[in-house]
């Protein structure tokens, strides 16, 4: 395999990578935080794109292309985010996301 | 123990390690640079799997980017210190986390009822077909030296990822004007006409809905009165 390296080794890095996120936004007490494990999750996912793209069809952009559209789309997500959290935070002086509960019946 | 599994297993215990420290640490600041950590280590891998662009692109997108929106959104709401690491959930995420990548790895591990077992292509059921050079099993392909240009080409192709590159363009625009539109200052004074504009509204509603209900009101309180 490439240099020694398994593909399932990157697989498993991905894996705890994505699970590590996945605590991350379901277990934190603020937004920002959250968002943070929304983009580790992203990056397991371009993790696993890029080494199944190296691994298997290396001479094919397609992998590289669904890559790019991760990046593209992560960085919309971050910034219309955190703006949502800044407007939040002027409004309630409050981003803990258990206390944000206008819109319950 | 190859010099590329030796980097791997470092980038593995930079990454992870961050990744974890991004997700229990107290201080939201601290977490940020942890963030930027994992960040750097995941551009490490993009180096080992010789996609060289997306490191460069990692660097610059979200060292350079998506880190720096963190800060300012931590240092803009002050919630720096002091925050609760968990929520009254922790123990059901760490649950679902767990089994989560159980699962996952009991999936990539090269075990199989239906295949043989063969180590390094044989996970999910399926016999993976790599990119190997015939004759040489194990070793792989190497990318082509047109790999960027193939890839930009197709990019602009309008028969294979050209609309989604136009579409994403204009995710990006919408987002950065939803974004400035979002978290725009207001001033009080317009908050303050917002709000009798909302209260006029509600009051013509509700004056509306109990248009038929008034008049027995009034004939009531004028009894009353004599």
């Amino acid at each position: 395999m490439l240099n020694g390296i398994p593909l399932y080794w990157y697989l498993i890095v991905a894996a705890a990578m994505f699970c590590i996120g996945l605590y991350g936004a379901l277990a934190r007490t603020n937004a920002i935080a959250v968002l943070m494990g929304v983009e580790l999750m992203l990056n397991a996912v371009n993790i696993n794109l890029l080494a199944f793209w190296r691994y298997l069809t290396p001479e094919s952009p397609a992998g590289l292309a669904f890559a790019a559209f991760v990046f593209i789309v992560a960085a919309a997500e971050a910034a219309v985010g955190l703006a949502l959290i800044i407007s939040v935070y002027r409004n309630m002086n409050s981003i803990d996301p258990e206390k944000l509960d206008l819109m319950k019946l | 123990m190859t010099v590329a599994q030796i980097v791997f297993i470092l980038l593995t215990i930079v990454g992870l390690g961050a990744a974890f420290l991004v997700v229990t640490t107290r201080n939201l600041f601290h977490a940020a640079l942890y963030l930027i950590a994992s960040f750097f280590a995941v551009s490490g891998f993009y180096v080992l799997l010789e996609a060289g662009f997306f490191a460069a692109a990692q660097f610059l997108v979200y060292i350079g980017a998506i880190s720096i929106l963190f800060i300012f959104a931590t240092m803009l709401t002050r919630t720096v210190r002091g925050m609760v690491p968990r929520n009254s959930q922790w123990q059901a995420a760490l649950f679902i986390a767990v089994v989560l990548f159980i699962a996952m790895v009991a999936m990539f591990s090269p075990i199989s009822f239906s295949l043989p077992i063969r180590p390094d292509r044989t996970f999910g059921g399926v016999e993976w077909q790599f990119a190997e050079i015939p004759g040489k099993p194990g070793v792989l392909r190497s990318v082509p030296d047109s790999s960027i240009l193939d890839f930009g080409r197709a990019l602009a192709d309008l028969n294979q990822y050209g609309i989604a590159l136009l579409l994403s363009g204009v995710l990006l625009l919408i987002g950065m004007i939803g974004a400035i539109w979002v978290a725009r200052e207001r001033k009080p004074r317009e908050i303050l006409a917002e709000r009798a504009r909302m209260a006029a509204e509600e009051a013509a509603e509700a004056a509306r809905q109990s248009v038929g209900a008034k008049i027995p009101d009034v004939v009531v309180a004028h009894d009353s009165h004599h």
